[in-house]
C-alpha cells in the first residue's frame, strides 16, 4: 500500500487513474467505518461511499498540497456524510419524526451489528449526541485520530475539540448508566 | 473524567460487520469510477459545438411556436375573465399571481411524498423549515 506522498507523486506524474486506485486501496475500508458509524446502515454507507469517491475523483485536480491528502479525503467524506444526514433530518422532520430516534432504531434492526449489549448501548448513546460532539467522539475515540488532524478536517480549534470531547464522554457515561 | 475513561475502556470498538468479501467487491467498484466517468473525447468533442448550436435553434423555434399557439387559441371565455378580474380586485396588487396559481393547480395530484422529495432535492434546511412553520 502506498503512502500519501507516493500517491501524489503518481498523480502529478500524469498517472491519475493509478493514483486514484491507490487512494481506493488505502482509504476505502477506513472511510467505510468512518461513514458507517454515522449512518448506522450498511446499505446507506455503501451508496454514500460511491458518491464520496466520485467526489474525490472529480475534485482531485483542484487538490493543492496546502493540506495533507489524508485530511482532505476525510474532509470530503465527513462533509458528504453530514449533507446526507441533513437531508435525512429534513425528511424525518417533515414526517414529524426524529432522525436521532431513527438512527437508534437502525442499530437494533441492523443485521450486520455483531457487538455485545454494551457496544449496542454505546452506539445508541453516540447517536443521541449533538452533531459536533458526535463528530469529535467518533473520530477521536473510535478512529484514534489526533486532535490536530480532526481540527484540520473540521476547521475547528483543538481547544474547542477537546471541550466537545469532554462533554461528549460525560454524556455517554451518563447515558450508559441508564441501561 | 477517569471514570468516563474506565467505562469506555471496557467497551470494544468494532461492533459492526460486513458481508463476506465485501471490501474486495467495494474496491473493485470504486476503482472503476474513473473509467465510468471519463467521457470519450473523440467524436463527441468534435460534434459538441454544432449540437449546442442546433439545440439553441430548436429551443427558439419551439418556444416561438408554443407562444403563438397560446396567444391564438387560449382565449378565455368572457365569464371566466370576469371572475378572475373580480378576484384580482380583492387581492394584494403586489402578489396577483396567487389567485391564478391557486386556480391552475387545484386539480393537480401532489402527494405529501412529492412535496417532501421536492423540498429535499431543492436543499431545504432545518432552519428554513422552522421559519416556514412559524
Amino acid at each position: 500500500m502506498m503512502d500519501d506522498k507516493e500517491i501524489l507523486d503518481l498523480y502529478t506524474s500524469g498517472q491519475r487513474e493509478r493514483a486514484f486506485r491507490e487512494i481506493v486501496e488505502s482509504y476505502s475500508e477506513r472511510l467505510y467505518w468512518h461513514v458507517r458509524r454515522f449512518l448506522c446502515s450498511h446499505e446507506d454507507t455503501d451508496d454514500l461511499l460511491q458518491e464520496i469517491f466520485l467526489k474525490i475523483w472529480t475534485a482531485l485536480p483542484s487538490f493543492r498540497a496546502e493540506s495533507q491528502l489524508y485530511t482532505w479525503i476525510y474532509r470530503i467524506a465527513t462533509n458528504e456524510t453530514l449533507n446526507f444526514l441533513n437531508k435525512q433530518k429534513v425528511r424525518a422532520a417533515l414526517r414529524f419524526e426524529s432522525l436521532s430516534d431513527k438512527l437508534v432504531d437502525r442499530i437494533d434492526e441492523d443485521p450486520w451489528f455483531n457487538g455485545d449489549q454494551l457496544q449496542r448501548n454505546l452506539m445508541k448513546a453516540v447517536q443521541k449526541l449533538p452533531e459536533k460532539q458526535r463528530l469529535v467522539f467518533i473520530m477521536r475515540w473510535f478512529e484514534d485520530l489526533s486532535y490536530e488532524d480532526i481540527s484540520e478536517i473540521l476547521g475547528t480549534s483543538v481547544g474547542a475539540l477537546k471541550a466537545s470531547y469532554h462533554f461528549a464522554a460525560g454524556k455517554i457515561k451518563a447515558e450508559l448508566k441508564k441501561y | 473524567m477517569n471514570s468516563d475513561k474506565e467505562i469506555l475502556e471496557k467497551i470494544g470498538k468494532g461492533s459492526y460487520g460486513v458481508p463476506d468479501g465485501y471490501f474486495n467487491d467495494l474496491k473493485t467498484r470504486l476503482a472503476a469510477i474513473p473509467e465510468e466517468k471519463t467521457v470519450n473525447p473523440g467524436i463527441w468533442m468534435r460534434v459538441k459545438p454544432y449540437a449546442a448550436l442546433a439545440a439553441c435553434f430548436a429551443a427558439i423555434l419551439l418556444a416561438g411556436n408554443a407562444l403563438l399557439r397560446n396567444t391564438a387559441s387560449n382565449q378565455k371565455p368572457a365569464d371566466q375573465s370576469y371572475t378572475e378580474a373580480t378576484y384580482a380586485d380583492m387581492i394584494s396588487i403586489t402578489r396577483p399571481e396567487i389567485i391564478y396559481s391557486a386556480m391552475e393547480y387545484e386539480h393537480e395530484d401532489i402527494s405529501d411524498e412529492d412535496i417532501i422529495n421536492y423540498l429535499i432535492e431543492t436543499g431545504a434546511t432545518m432552519e428554513q423549515l422552522a421559519y416556514a412553520g412559524e
